[in-house]
């Protein structure tokens, strides 16, 4: 075992240095409310277009999919089922149990699942949450039900700032 | 009709009704007090990332206070089964009685013998004193510890309040106000009689128009009485009767829809009267000026304070209760004592 | 229906005095509780006993063990302690990976590292904040909270989710680090690295906190060991102890890095156990960026069964493994392991029993929270009562990693 060093945190007990640390905290306050650095996004004024490999809500090719149903066996929560459609044997999807884990569209062997950027959407039934193959294969595209126009930005790390918010084309 | 608008004149800008409801009493008051809270919760959000109250109207959220307080008055008043119901009810509305009433006391201006809007009362509120009329609900020769005495009420019924709630953790949050109470009480009356020993009166009016801030001739009483302020009326680091993490919410716990408003306001009354109070006698006041400017001024400096104190919410966390104890009588009451002795050596060597 | 008492005309030597002594129930519904109920029996302010009832939270992930495949349990295993899920995972893979028999290649196990790492530093963020929200200081908080929101972004970037990543497989990782996402640690660690003297100005040498932490809740060695503390609570008492350094997995072998210990073993040494081990966290990240060898991400014995032209659409252009059929359902031979990580809060043991089967016999999990329980009742014993949630926000207890 090497040598370890136990640290101490010191104990000042001086009622000078007391009151300076009171008041290097409250100068500490006083100037983050002077030049503050917020990071809040205003939501649903302004949306956040998420990154480009971000598992998000899935679709489906209909007509590259081959039946294996490899994605039934691997999803974890029992949200992909495997059906007949039109004479094919299809899957559905079921997103009030779907996790986002993105097994299913790592082990398709032909692609046939893609992930969108799509992270919020809502739906009126619990009967709108399962997806038959027809609405699997849709592109899915909700628009944000505000008035005028929606600013789309990007998140970036910013050393000063935290997370600063560029726009987005 | 110009009779009946100089008659309507002389009732609304009497002392004794303009300083309680209207100037700095009620209304404005009131008003502040939302604006503070408004303030409270924006500056909270500036350091801590946020944006704080944003939607409610165009300029920062700035009605807010004004919707959640409408929206509190109309909730439903719950009485739980096992308490006394008269009780209940009229518990909430004597703590905010008590921190509301020094006002009564407490002097805002002085009245010239001519050419200002309160000249037509200077006799009636002439004040041998300080030489000319003064502007308050009750003229007294001494105010200085009058308001502190009505103010001193204020801890006994917090307790009644949460004694009527029967539930443990009210109890808890009352035995918390008892013990402290004892504490700060002693601080500001002990800097408040330093005060009164360095400029040789009772009076407020005479303190203020001697020319001398309180905080110039005794920084120690200046000190001691902002941190007895803040204990009084539980702003951070002091927030320990309405600890929300230990107790729910301290002897409101059980209070809902107009009540809760009632319980919630004592405080902030309290912030509002005792900062009138350390503006006036420590700040400077009201002088050079005179009258209704005099009378604004002095609001400014208050309002500043109360600013300042809600400000500390973004800085401290709160204190222990013994923690709170023990400091305030192994650290404070010698700065106090300290500034007995400087008031008394002030007072013979300087002010006369 | 008895009558409601005058308080008029009541008879003055009936009125009961409320006891001094009683018991709070500082239950699931307070701001200071969490999802348990902590059963307070008070003496004033002292407290006599703190019983924790806990389970509220229990999803019974053991039980739903037997029944789900191998693949099919690494989200749920995640879950218990979910902003920590990296060391959960992690956890679960080396167990089964030794009763599979893979090996993984070395650029897998330095990604594995710094996943850890990061996730480390979100957690102690995640736990500093709750600390502070339980004493009353909201800027701690939502401090605490927004950094965190940086490397959150760091691991959405790395793995495709914020928390609830599913980043470890049997036999690798599934996605490779991009000179972007480099460049995006790089800022985060400088924008880290400027936050703590203000974290230090604000909040830990703020006299208020200091006073509120400074011999609460103290531990002395001895007693630590006897109780059974693991992770930080255990390093605050003076005990030089880390599964990273006596057991070492995943790449941790070839870094270079020290253990912070202190050695007063209260409230306070604690977070400043916390503080320290995130700067050490970001020196082992600066280390991994460094010194990463180039290679595979997946294990070879995987990494053929895939075939070339998705390997070529997938892995060569974004970086990201694609599963082969295998990993549907496989059959790991018969066997059991154990295996321990240091977890934000602590080690974590993991026991995995497998007969043959696509699904496990037997998964047993034992979480730091859950060693914290017994810690917890002994150390609120004498306590006061405010000091009760300050001692709980230091101990970084997590209800649902107890409950699982």
């Amino acid at each position: 075992m090497d040598q370890v060093k136990i640290r101490e945190y010191d104990k000042n007990k001086n009622p000078f240095r007391l009151f300076g640390a009171h008041v290097a905290a409250i100068g500490e306050g006083i100037k983050h409310a002077i030049k503050p650095k917020t990071i809040t996004l205003k939501y649903p004024d302004v949306s956040m277009t998420l990154p480009t490999n971000y598992r998000g809500m899935i679709r489906l090719y209909k007509d590259v999919c081959i039946g294996c149903s490899l994605c039934a066996m691997i999803c974890p929560a029992d949200a992909m089922k495997m059906t007949t459609w039109e004479g094919k044997k299809l899957p559905q999807i079921n997103y009030g149990r779907c996790v986002f884990c993105g097994f299913c569209v790592d082990v398709c062997p032909v692609d046939a699942l893609k992930e969108t950027r799509v992270h919020d959407a809502a739906f009126q039934s619990r009967r709108e949450l399962v997806f038959n193959p027809d609405k699997f294969n849709q592109d899915f595209d909700q628009t944000l039900p505000v008035k005028g126009t929606v600013r789309k930005v990007r998140a970036v790390i910013d050393e000063n700032k935290g997370i600063r918010y560029v726009p987005d084309e | 009709m110009m009779d009946i608008l100089q008659d309507i004149k002389y009732v609304i800008l009497y002392p004794s009704f303009f300083v309680t409801i209207i100037f700095p009493g009620l209304v404005v008051g009131g008003l502040f007090i939302l604006l503070a809270i408004w303030f409270e919760r924006k500056i909270a959000a500036r350091v801590q990332m946020r944006v704080g109250p944003y939607y409610v109207s165009r300029f920062g959220g700035i009605a807010q206070l004004l919707a959640d307080a409408i929206r509190v008055a109309f909730q439903e008043i719950i009485i739980p089964a096992g308490v006394n119901p008269t009780l209940y009810v009229i518990a909430p509305i004597f703590p905010l009685l008590f921190a509301f009433l020094p006002l009564a006391f407490l002097p805002i201006g002085v009245i010239p013998e001519q050419g200002s809007v309160f000249s037509a009362y200077y006799r009636s509120f002439f004040d041998p004193c300080v030489g000319m009329g003064v502007i308050v609900a009750l003229p007294t020769e001494y105010s200085l510890i009058a308001v502190l005495a009505v103010e001193a009420a204020y801890p006994i019924f917090v307790i009644l309040q949460a004694w009527a709630t029967n539930n443990r953790f009210a109890l808890v949050g009352a035995v918390r106000e008892a013990y402290l109470s004892v504490a700060y009480d002693v601080l500001i009356l002990m800097s408040v009689i330093a005060i009164a020993v360095e400029y040789h009166t009772l009076d407020v009016a005479k303190v203020v128009q001697s020319g001398i801030p309180g905080i110039v001739a005794n920084p120690l009483a200046a000190f001691v009485f902002f941190v007895g302020l803040i204990m009084a009326t539980s702003r951070f680091p002091f927030e320990i009767v309405e600890a929300e993490s230990e107790l729910v919410t301290g002897p409101a716990t059980e209070y809902s829809g107009l009540l809760f408003l009632l319980s919630m306001g004592g405080s902030y009354f309290g912030t509002y009267v005792y900062a009138l109070y350390f503006a006036a006698v420590f700040l400077g006041g009201w002088y050079p000026l005179s009258g209704f400017p005099g009378a604004v001024i002095l609001f400014l400096k208050a309002a500043i304070i109360v600013l300042f104190s809600v400000f500390l919410r973004s800085v401290y966390g709160r204190y222990r209760i013994d923690q709170a104890l023990r400091n305030s009588w192994r650290l404070l009451l010698p700065v106090a004592l300290a500034s007995i002795v400087l008031g008394i050596v002030g007072g013979w060597l300087w002010i006369r | 229906m008895t009558a409601q008492p005058n308080v008029f005309t009541m008879d003055t030597t009936q009125i009961d005095i409320v006891p001094i002594e009683g018991e709070l129930n500082v239950g699931p519904q307070h701001p200071g509780s969490g999802h348990m109920r902590i059963y307070v029996k008070l003496n004033g302010d002292i407290i006599e006993k703190a019983e924790l009832d806990v389970g509220y939270v229990h999803r019974a992930v053991e039980k739903l063990a037997e029944v789900r495949n191998y693949m099919h349990l690494i989200p749920l295993v995640e879950r218990p302690a979910i902003l920590d899920s990296i060391h959960m995972n992690l956890g679960y893979i080396l167990a089964l990976e030794k009763i599979m028999g893979v090996d993984v290649p070395d650029r897998a196990q330095y990604l594995r590292s710094l996943a850890a790492e990061i996730n480390r530093i979100a957690s102690h963020l995640y736990g500093t904040g709750i600390l502070a929200v339980f004493i009353g200081h909201s800027t701690g908080f939502m401090w605490g909270f927004g950094d965190r929101e940086v490397w959150v972004e760091v691991l959405q970037a790395l793995t495709g989710a914020r928390v609830t990543n599913s980043y470890i497989i049997p036999g690798g990782v599934r996605r490779d680090l991009t000179p972007a996402i480099k460049e995006m640690i790089e800022k985060a660690i400088k924008h880290q690295r400027k936050r703590i003297p203000e974290w230090k100005r604000i909040f830990l040498n703020n006299p208020n906190i200091r006073a509120r932490l400074e011999n609460v809740g103290v531990m002395s060695k001895e007693q630590a060991i006897a109780w059974g503390a693991v992770g930080p609570n255990l390093r605050g008492s003076g005990v030089y102890y880390d599964v990273r350094k006596f057991e070492p997995y995943a790449a941790y072998d070839r870094l270079d890095f020290e253990i912070p210990v202190y050695k007063e073993g209260d409230a306070y040494a604690r977070v400043h156990v916390r503080f320290d081990e995130i700067e050490e966290s970001m020196k082992i990240i600066e280390q991994i960026i460094k010194e990463i060898p180039q290679g595979n991400i997946l294990s070879d014995r995987f990494f053929k069964q895939i075939p070339p032209t998705r390997l070529k659409k997938h892995y060569e252009t974004h970086g990201k493994i694609v599963f082969p059929g295998y990993y549907a359902s496989f059959r790991p031979p018969k066997g059991e392991a154990i295996s321990r990580v240091e977890a934000a809060r602590g080690e974590l043991v993991y026991y995995l029993n497998s007969d043959g089967s696509p699904k496990p016999y037997r998964l047993r999990m034992i979480t730091p929270s859950y060693r914290a329980i017994y810690v917890f009742e002994q150390l609120a014993k004498g306590a006061r009562y405010a000091d009760l949630v300050a001692i709980y926000g230091s101990l970084d207890y997590f209800p649902p990693e107890a409950d699982r």
